[in-house]
């Protein structure tokens, strides 16, 4: 498997939420709250670190979204070469599990009337219900975060 | 669209959206401390937030 490089420089999730944090300014018991969730959907145990990353990572694809593709959590490994293929949406580098949820995620943000039953049900398989339930939950806020971040953001190009 | 939900249900619950989130009891607890200060506070009023809420829903195809 493929050594990080200094292209993938890992970030803390502290410094993830970071990112976010004067979006709320006006808020800072609403944003308390979002991280405290946020946090939870990560460190439940329910569904691994990786997965829930590399879904992440699909889904900030899939909106162009530098600000969450720019950084990585810190403790999950993904490799260069499965980096360019979530880029370019490419699952075969993933094993069976992660693929299932993969499929899922990139329907997620554009085409979520097209996610069979089938699709659910391959995550749980995989997975199990609990694990599933959490990491759709989870990918449903990814793909709110993108939104944030490019909606309230500027659009200058990057 | 169907509000069928796909996944096996917890134990001894019914096949609904609030039993699935008994799987991640934490979770589900902090999204609705979040939700509930959303709806709770804020300069925006109440009707306002159920507008887009309601408006968004429609936009998503979402029974619930």
């Amino acid at each position: 498997m493929d050594k990080p490089t200094a292209s993938t420089p890992p970030t803390s999730i502290a410094n993830v939420a970071a990112l976010l944090q004067p979006i709320f300014g006006a808020r800072p018991e609403l944003w308390s709250r979002f991280q405290t969730f946020y946090d939870s959907m990560w460190t439940s145990g329910q569904i691994s670190r990786r997965v829930l990353e590399i879904c992440r990572l699909r889904i900030a694809s899939i909106h162009d979204c530098s600000a969450e593709w720019s950084f990585r959590t810190v403790d999950v490994f993904v490799s260069d070469v499965e980096l360019d293929a979530l880029r370019r949406g490419d699952f075969s580098a993933f094993d069976h599990c992660e693929q299932a949820a993969l499929h899922v995620a990139e329907k997620f943000p554009f085409q979520h009337d097209d996610i069979a039953d089938a699709e659910v049900q391959a995550i749980e398989a995989g997975y199990g219900s609990a694990a599933a339930v959490a990491l759709l939950t989870a990918v449903a806020f990814f793909d709110v975060r993108c939104r944030w971040h490019l909606v309230m953001s500027s659009n200058v190009p990057n | 669209m169907s509000t069928t939900p796909r996944l096996n249900p917890p134990p001894n619950t019914s096949a609904d959206f609030g039993s699935y989130l008994g799987y991640i009891g934490k979770t589900a607890a902090a999204f609705f401390d979040l939700y509930a200060e959303y709806w709770q506070r804020g300069v925006l009023p109440p009707d306002l937030k159920e507008t887009t809420r309601l408006r968004n829903a429609r936009i998503t195809d979402c029974g619930y």
